[in-house]
């Protein structure tokens, strides 16, 4: 493990709120000297290129129908076309839009929201975290693709309303692990001496502990990010998903029909989802390196 | 301990509640004529309409509404299901026992697979097999278990034919005694195997942190010093005290599992709690929908209540602690 990452564990008292930007772009370095977390941030980096370039790399308009339905992988279509004659490469191009910004937004919200309902709960404490930590627990006891799944199925399938679901569905364990930092850290001597100077409970809040307690958190952004991107394809299998909107999911959704005589219809866009979820996972393992010592280098073996 | 039950027991209770009274809630606020839904796209006649109003009690305020419900469910009545033609309670109570055995299997197998892989990943001296088993696994564990049980249909059902595709039985079986267990081994398998991959690997990494976080503890240290073989020290010392977390976290994956195997039940058309589940959301049943809820919540409480109590029985210095 490199010393800038060393320089990160130790506890510092900021001052001023580009510390917790600067916190957190100095665990993106030192995840990238992580084995791991350099393949997944690679991933990622790639799939974020494909995203935002793919109007320049899709050979065809996603949903322009020809008359070569079914056709296998050949040149023209590297991946092979559906059943109503649509280049599956291209939709799998598009489809990573989809993915990405849901992982993204239900991550981002997730953090939003449970990092919210985590701070006051922890900081606070007495009636407010009883309050804020038992509805946290009432939406951990469904499980998160239930809830989705209604949420979708009764209100509509909108591409918004679907990221609104998943955040709804993941938050808690944002809320919990924001808690129990806060509930660690609030009463350190750092933080008496923020009261004693008087300053207010935001202040102490956002500025004096959040850049503390950020790092486990990115952890847990990216690993609600990947959540996301299979529930995302999961309501796109089941037919739920917003119709308007490449998904690979829904790809795997009509590929069921065609299993027998189209094999690339599911072959493909599955594994697009396996590489965009093996890079979130690769990427939070190797953050999971950076910010927990016990897992750094290799303690483990026994002669 | 049985203070430490009773009180979990009081503490879940409202929980129950609250969960009911939002999925009703939410029901509430369903844009569209719950009328009209039941009934799907023919057209409503008044007194249906007015009939159906008055069965529901469609027209009472929502809290009042709430209260009935409540009051049916103590009385163990969960309503009746017209798109089924079956007493709710009646459809859960068919359907639960298949999720069960489903969940079982799979874990039946994902749990010494994963505890195998977390040791041997754990213990290795050698690095290389260590990274190797970890990116490994990683990449496994990425792949969607409903994606999973697809290409598994594709390649060992379809081209192969070695498995059946879908159900959980043949239409018309003949097969009694040891064949009939055969024949539905036949079925099961693929739909374990599927989840049992997506659970063995996640198990598999939980497992070897777990071992490395026992390895560094004294008493392995006291186990060398005083001469025991390393074989001896794995099996008596490091696979007991790793496998205690893992246990606990599988614990609280079968509880998630029972009312969550939608996809993969979907998949293989396994008649489950989770295709019930579908069923029910896409025919807008919503009686059905709600029981699956709330049989999904009180399997999660109770699961990590038995779980809890389990761990404290066994580790007793959690035991001193509670």
């Amino acid at each position: 493990m490199t010393d800038s990452a060393g320089a990160h564990q130790s506890r510092k008292v900021p001052s001023q709120l580009s510390d917790t930007a600067q916190s957190i772009w100095g665990t993106l370095r030192a995840i990238a000297s992580t084995r791991h977390g350099a393949t997944g941030g690679a991933i990622l980096l790639l799939m974020v290129l494909i995203a935002l370039l793919a109007p320049l790399i899709a050979p065809y308009d996603p949903q322009s129908l020809t008359p070569s339905s079914l056709a296998p992988p050949s040149w023209t279509n590297p991946m092979g076309t559906d059943s109503i004659g649509r280049d599956i490469f291209s939709l799998v191009i598009y489809g990573t839009q989809t993915s990405l910004t849901i992982g993204l937004g239900a991550a981002l919200g997730a953090l939003l929201l449970g990092g919210t309902v985590g701070m006051l709960a922890g900081y606070f404490g007495g009636i407010v975290d009883t309050v804020l930590m038992r509805i946290a627990e009432l939406f951990q006891t469904l499980p998160v693709i239930i809830l989705v799944l209604f949420t979708v199925a009764f209100f509509g399938s909108s591409f918004w309303l679907l990221i609104t679901a998943v955040i709804l569905a993941i938050w808690p364990i944002e809320a919990r692990l924001v808690y129990g930092q806060y509930l660690r850290l609030r009463n350190m001597s750092f933080v008496d001496a923020a009261r004693v100077a008087d300053m207010s409970a935001a202040h102490i809040m956002l500025r004096e502990l959040l850049p503390n307690a950020i790092q486990p958190v990115i952890v847990q952004v990216a690993l609600d990010a990947s959540v996301a991107i299979l529930i995302e394809a999961g309501l796109g299998f089941l037919g739920l998903s917003d119709p308007n909107v490449v998904s690979w999911g829904q790809l795997l959704y009509d590929a069921q029909s065609y299993m027998t005589v189209a094999w690339w219809m599911s072959v493909f866009p599955g594994a697009a989802i396996c590489l965009a979820v093996a890079g979130l996972n690769l990427f939070a393992d190797g953050l999971n390196e950076v910010v927990d010592p016990r897992t750094r280098g290799r303690k483990g073996g026994l002669q | 301990m049985a203070r430490f039950i009773l009180m979990r027991l009081m503490h879940s209770i409202p929980l129950l509640i609250a969960i009911i009274a939002l999925i009703l809630l939410m029901l509430q606020l369903i844009p569209g004529d719950p009328v009209q839904a039941m009934v799907g796209d023919y057209p409503v006649s008044p007194a249906f309409r007015e009939a159906i109003t008055k069965q529901y009690h469609l027209d009472d305020p929502f809290p009042t509404r709430l209260l009935s419900y409540f009051t049916n469910l103590v009385q163990g009545d969960f309503g009746y299901s017209y798109q089924f033609q079956r007493p709710v309670l009646d459809l859960i109570l068919t359907h639960a026992p298949r999720t069960i055995l489903l969940t079982v299997t799979g874990f039946a197998f994902a749990i010494p697979v994963g505890i195998l892989i977390g040791l041997i990943s754990g213990t290795t001296p050698n690095r290389r097999t260590d990274h190797l088993v970890t990116t490994a696994s990683l990449l496994v564990y990425a792949i969607p278990s409903f994606w999973l049980g697809q290409i598994l249909v594709l390649g060992l059902s379809v081209k192969l034919g070695w498995f059946p595709t879908q159900g959980m039985q043949p239409m018309i079986s003949r097969a009694q005694g040891f064949d009939w267990f055969l024949e539905r081994v036949h079925y099961i398998a693929l739909p374990a195997l599927a989840f049992a991959v997506h659970e063995g690997t996640r198990f598999a990494r939980i497992m070897r942190a777990s071992v490395i976080d026992t390895l560094s503890q004294g008493y392995i240290m006291t186990a060398r010093a005083k001469g025991l073989s390393r074989s001896s020290i794995i099996r008596k010392h490091v696979l007991r005290n790793s496998s205690l977390p893992l246990v606990t976290i599988a614990g609280y994956a079968f509880g998630t599992a029972l009312g969550g195997a939608v996809l993969l039940e979907t998949v293989f058309a396994w008649p489950g709690l989770g295709l019930l589940f579908v069923q029910a959301v896409r025919m807008r049943d919503n009686m059905t929908v709600v029981a699956v809820v709330i049989f999904a919540a009180i399997a999660i409480i109770l699961i990590n209540l038995i779980v809890d109590v389990l761990y404290a029985l066994l580790d007793p210095r959690i035991r001193s602690r509670a």
